[in-house]
């Protein structure tokens, strides 16, 4: 019954499946598995040719176009490459007994649960994919994954400034993915990887409309609340690039705080699907908005169970400022003012910039034992680990940053690094005109200095910096090899060149 | 969290002795299973199982997939499909959780109802009970030829049949039922219409048949 289907694809390549007659069923497509697993083979289940000519071909130039200039669009500029691993792209198109399928890659190991789920697999999740929604809610992330599965908070934010980058560089192309979702985005918060898949469900704006809504928790406001109307009304919201936005905010929030940002206790009408309808769409409300307090979670209504080993669901012990001030004013933005109106939506660009702010912020957190092990100082008198509660102790640098403007004067960034022992500099701490992204050489990707605590002194050790220079101590050069003490008020201008840095150190003391 | 309730209700008369109830047994099983390892049906829903042959009795109330057993089932006696319906809907009047201004209550129960025969019983006063109350997704399976599909039909409009009542049938239909559990992204719909129906469901194997 097994057989092995041979083709030749548009490409003019060979493209080979596995017919056992059981296929994976997507929501639009069956799926087929390349002989060697290198590749798959997904057909659209509701396209036939023979039954609906126009469809069926409408289709295909969709996806003709997707495999071919969409795609080298993207992979064929410089730094290419770099997408291979972020967006799980189609590459090629088949023809078999009237249905069309596209042939992309297998998803990279790292991507299938290798523990699975706590108390020996007990779900039996070993070797599954690792869909996003796996991470994503308080009960499957305190209940049912396995502690090996779960990353920690350091690793949540790399996976998310993977998904803004994957989503930047679709919307710079003019693309829309229109089905943002966890579901279309495998994460391994082992290693802080993420992929973008479902890639065929691309949206050209004005030229091929989407043929999905979107998945639930994801779709924007105004496709929900205009879902009423004839698909052909020009009142009708359709997926595009700013609804790829909202959900893009509604997925970084759900990982790095592991609950849903409408989901609260407001109720809008009895009937649960009206109630859904409204409380997504027209009516919805952030539930930690400020001062609209009215969709605030009911902890009644939570499991005590899904509150252990960390409170997820609990907006008040737990609140989204322990995100750090880039990305809770994103949020603002994303589900405030931009909640009701898709112009005032924070862009993938913008998530991606505030994510590596970000990181520049957290700290190790001091208690061996933490579940999250990394949290983003906030900077107070008294910091502390938001999710186990344990306090910093000890004298902690930060490193304001500081850039020339035209008149020559060194102004405040408004970007700060948090110190620890073994943090690195990296070149874009060194220079504004270096940005972290795909079109770094991966000689720029490496550490250019770093700190250490040692002898209970701060120290920075110069790697690779050709122009260090200690301000404070008379312009003194220190050169590469050598290294000088952070103390209070320290000056250090990292690069002499255009666009190189100072910074002024504030040591932070908690005893 | 709403909670989607999924009532299986099981026809455990004589006639389903042997193949087809051990075959229903594995189809629970592995749909259980399955179901598990869906992070979306593993947090919402939620499973019953209610038999029915000369009586009506429900096993398994509305539990967390979880902690789901799947119970003893042994095969026996008559058909009383109508209090089948009845049990159902008394059970789901008490075990769901309907929204309140201040309490947000469970989605509309889906059911899905297996039976080989003819009901035995008055199915018309059990019928009453069912329709006195909201349901979402209502799947009727007539498993083999021996059923009057007409009947079912008054119960529901998703009817689909089984040709016979072999294990790879049954095996079948219970994984078509777990992929209509888990939801997947939400198709684009012409305005005004409720989505509703088969479209609403994975498209069926090829051993289930949909009978219009």
């Amino acid at each position: 019954m097994t057989k092995t289907i041979k083709l030749v694809g548009i490409s003019g390549n060979t493209i080979e499946f596995v017919d056992n007659g059981d296929p994976m069923q997507g929501g639009m497509k069956d799926v087929y598995f390349s002989p060697d697993k290198s590749y798959v083979v997904a057909f659209f289940r509701d396209y036939d040719f023979n039954k609906n000519k126009q469809e069926y071909n409408n289709l295909k130039d969709r996806m003709l176009e997707i495999v071919t200039t969409k795609k080298d669009g993207v992979f064929k500029q410089e730094g290419g490459s770099y997408w291979t691993d972020l967006l799980c792209w189609p590459y090629d198109l088949v023809e078999h007994n009237g249905k069309l399928g596209i042939a992309v890659p297998a998803y990279a190991k790292h991507f299938f649960f290798s523990v699975g789920s706590r108390n020996n697999d007990f779900l039996g999740i070993k070797g599954k994919e690792k869909e996003g929604k796996w991470f994503a809610s308080p009960f499957h992330f305190n209940k049912n994954l396995d502690p090996h599965e779960k990353g920690d908070w350091y690793k949540f934010i790399l996976v998310c400034l993977h998904i803004a980058r994957a989503t930047r560089r679709l919307h710079s192309a003019g693309l829309a993915h229109s089905d943002l979702s966890y579901k279309n985005v495998l994460v391994d918060p082992t290693s802080g990887k993420a992929a973008v898949i479902d890639l065929d469900g691309l949206v050209v704006p004005g030229k091929f409309p989407p043929d999905v809504m979107g998945t639930p928790d994801f779709i924007a406001p105004e496709v929900l609340s205009t879902k009423h109307l004839p698909k052909t009304d020009t009142n009708r919201k359709h997926p595009n690039i700013q609804t790829d936005r909202h959900a893009l905010a509604v997925m970084i929030y759900m990982y790095l705080l592991h609950r849903h940002p409408l989901r609260g206790g407001k109720i809008h009408d009895v009937d649960p699907v009206k109630d859904e309808e409204l409380s997504m769409g027209s009516k919805s409300v952030f539930i930690e908005h400020p001062t609209d307090k009215s969709n605030r979670p009911k902890m009644a209504d939570v499991k005590p169970s899904h509150l252990t080993p960390t409170p997820w669901p609990d907006v008040s012990k737990l609140p989204y400022n322990l995100c750090g001030p880039y990305l809770q004013s994103l949020f603002n933005q994303a589900f405030i003012d931009g909640l009701h109106n898709p112009s005032s939506r924070p862009s993938a660009g913008d998530w991606e910039h505030a994510l590596i702010k970000t990181i520049d912020l957290i700290q190790p957190c001091q208690n061996k034992s933490c579940e999250m092990k990394w949290y983003v100082f906030d900077n107070n008198t008294k910091p502390k680990c938001p999710f186990c509660g344990t306090s910093y102790k000890g004298q902690l640098p930060v490193l304001n940053f500081y850039v020339k403007t035209p008149a020559g004067k060194f102004s405040y960034e408004n970007h700060r690094l948090m110190v620890y022992s073994g943090q690195n500099i990296y070149q874009w701490h060194v220079n504004k005109n270096i940005l972290p992204n795909e079109r770094l050489a991966p000689e720029t990707k490496k550490p250019v200095a770093d700190f250490h605590f040692h002898n209970n002194k701060w120290i920075l050790i110069n790697r690779k910096l050709s122009s260090l220079i200690d301000v404070s101590d008379s312009n003194k050069e220190i050169p590469i090899g050598s290294s000088i003490e952070i103390t209070d008020g320290k000056q250090i201008l990292l690069s002499k060149e255009e666009g190189g840095r100072l910074i002024i150190v504030q040591l932070v003391n908690n005893q | 969290m709403r909670r989607l309730p999924v009532y299986l209700l099981l026809d455990t008369s004589g006639s389903m002795m042997g193949e087809p109830i051990e075959a229903v047994k594995n189809g629970v099983q592995t749909m259980v299973s399955a179901l598990r390892q869906d992070p979306y049906a593993l947090e919402t829903a939620f499973l019953s199982i209610i038999t029915f042959n000369s009586t009506a009795n429900q096993p398994v109330p509305l539990t967390e997939l979880t902690s789901f057993q799947t119970p003893p089932i042994e095969a026996s006696g008559t058909t009383s499909l109508g209090a089948a319906l009845s049990l159902l809907a008394q059970r789901a009047e008490s075990e769901v959780n309907k929204t309140t201004a201040e309490q947000k209550g469970d989605w509309k129960p889906i059911v899905f109802i297996m039976t080989d025969g003819m009901p035995t019983d008055d199915w018309q006063k059990g019928l009453n009970d069912f329709q006195k109350q909201k349901w979402g997704m209502v799947v009727a399976c007539a498993a083999g030829q021996a059923v009057d599909t007409s009947i079912l039909k008054q119960i529901t409009e998703v009817v689909v049949q089984l040709d016979t009542a072999d294990s790879s049938s049954f095996k079948a239909f219970f994984k078509w039922v777990s992929a209509s559990i888990s939801t997947s992204s939400a198709k684009i719909e012409e305005g005004g219409k409720e989505v509703g129906g088969l479209n609403e469901l994975p498209p069926p194997p090829p051993e289930v048949n949909v009978v219009v």
